[in-house]
């Protein structure tokens, strides 16, 4: 679709950037996925790691192996041809997050949305997300959209600490923290699930495309 | 934070260079060996002594059980690196033996080593390098320039060329405000068409333009991506003379092509095999 626009770009020393369009739209978002699940099972040699974003996805790949010249040359055959391949690319998990919902801001969350708490975690919980990207920290997941009358801006002051396992709101997104990290996000509950275990194969419990879904717990 | 100071101070120790070591940060300290023990130390440079001898950097030296190394303040560089023979003993995490503070997972209990910790070293599966063996000047990054050669960032089209100029031909300071995350640098702003981006994957050495024009340049600990646009990529064979810069120092940035660049990790690569072959000729010899 967008194959001869795909533009690459050295990312320093061990990595390319490949840029699939301008514009962030859920079409862009959902092709960028796709290739990234098709390179990963691809298996190209010297490749380490792939990460998928808004517009762009980007390989990181031993660069004492593989000139930037010969992996851009590479990875952009591999995502023009990844049809192909895509009978033995992994599909999409669906996940179930069990939340209680009494979480630091709910209140707040409240009185700036004019909706009582059983409408919050109503809307909350009534639709499913899709898994934009990993980042910020291990296995945070950005996912979206959240219902447009949940959409609030960031805290102006982040929180110094927020603890693993808050589940937050913030602009169309909504997140689980994996780690006690400081954050910006607004608190409205949490879970026990654990979002990212370096013990675990793969650590982090989503993946980008992967869709979620919130399930109510007292 | 300095990988190739790491990679060098196994190799010096006949270790293979992604054992673990300590990395050592700033302050001073001692470490009591409980056993006998070859190690070396590299990276920043400090006042070493072991049991009263003074230690050379970049040196295999012996130690008896019950030898006492101690690191004086650093007196250049910012971070120092004592590998042992045998290397640290702590498991593989992810492919990994480091230590993540902000996720308290990897290395000794996925915290900073502190007073009283009884660390555990590896068994040593070859002869060590001979004593006073020592890794010469050449084969090490040049610390003292400050200079750091880069390339061109992913958002290159969103920098005019003032910027390109500010960013070659200004001198940058370490901020205060610099961390495992990422160094702020202190200098003339670098003008950009747009304030911040939908994220994108960053990595360590790339230099990172917030709204107002300043540059941060993300290090070992820095998220996976972020949104503001990069003017640049520290080139990986030059990332240990950044790191080892301490706030208040300066460094100066050259933009060079992809391939100068990763020629230049290549030539890395091979001096770290220099190093590891020599040491390994010492112990035969």
């Amino acid at each position: 679709m967008t194959d001869a626009r795909l533009r690459p770009h050295p990312l320093g020393d061990s990595a390319v950037t490949i840029a699939f369009g301008v514009e962030r739209t859920s079409e862009l978002l959902g092709l960028i996925h796709s290739a990234a699940r098709s390179l990963e099972a691809a298996n190209i040699p010297h490749v380490q790691d792939i990460v998928p974003a808004y517009l762009a996805l980007t390989v990181f790949y031993d660069s004492l192996h593989a000139s930037y010249e010969e992996m851009a040359a590479t990875l952009l055959d591999a995502c023009e041809h990844r049809a192909r391949a895509i009978a033995h690319v992994a599909l999409p998990s669906e996940h179930r997050i069990p939340v209680t919902y009494d979480g630091a801001d709910l209140e707040w969350v409240c009185s700036s949305t004019g909706l009582s708490v059983e409408e919050v975690i109503a809307r909350h919980t009534a639709r499913s997300y899709t898994v934009d990207l990993l980042g910020f920290v291990p296995g945070f997941a950005y996912l979206s959209e959240l219902d447009s009358l949940l959409q609030l801006p960031r805290r102006a002051q982040p929180r110094p600490r927020v603890a693993a396992g808050s589940v937050a709101i913030a602009a169309a997104q909504t997140a689980v923290y994996p780690l006690d990290t400081p954050g910006g996000w607004h608190i409205i509950g949490r879970t026990d699930i654990a979002m990212f275990d370096p013990a675990r194969d793969p650590p982090a419990l989503l993946y980008p495309g992967d869709r979620v879904l919130f399930e109510r717990v007292e | 934070m300095d990988l190739f100071a790491l990679e060098a101070a196994n190799a010096m120790v006949g270790n293979r260079v992604d054992a673990a070591a300590f990395e050592w940060a700033l302050g001073g300290g001692t470490v009591r060996f409980e056993r006998d023990c070859v190690f070396a130390i590299g990276g920043a440079t400090a006042r070493a002594t072991l049991s009263g001898r003074v230690v050379a950097p970049c040196t295999t030296t012996y130690a008896r059980a019950g030898d006492e190394l101690s690191i004086d303040q650093i007196i250049t560089g910012r971070f120092l690196y004592l590998a042992c023979h045998g290397g640290v003993d702590v498991p593989l995490l992810l492919g990994s033996r480091s230590t993540y503070l902000p996720g308290r997972f990897g290395g000794y209990q996925g915290r900073s080593v502190k007073s009283g910790d009884t660390v555990p070293l590896g068994e040593p599966k070859a002869e060590p390098p001979a004593e006073g063996f020592h890794c010469a000047a050449d084969l090490m990054p040049r610390y003292d320039t400050g200079i750091v050669h880069a390339t061109r960032g992913t958002q290159e089209d969103l920098f005019d060329e003032a910027a390109w100029l500010t960013l070659s031909e200004s001198e940058y300071r370490v901020s205060a405000a610099s961390d495992r995350t990422g160094y702020k640098l202190e200098g003339p702003p670098l003008s950009n068409r747009s304030g911040t981006l939908p994220s994108e994957a960053g990595c360590p050495g790339a230099i990172q333009v917030t709204g107002e024009g300043l540059p941060i340049a993300l290090m070992a600990d820095a998220p996976t991506v972020g949104g503001y646009p990069k003017i640049a990529v520290v080139s990986e064979a030059d990332l240990p003379i950044l790191a080892q810069r301490r706030p208040g120092e300066t460094v100066r940035f050259v933009l060079i092509p992809i391939e100068q660049s990763q020629r230049a990790l290549k030539r890395r690569a091979s001096d770290l095999d220099a190093i590891r072959l020599l040491a390994t000729r010492s112990a035969s010899g």
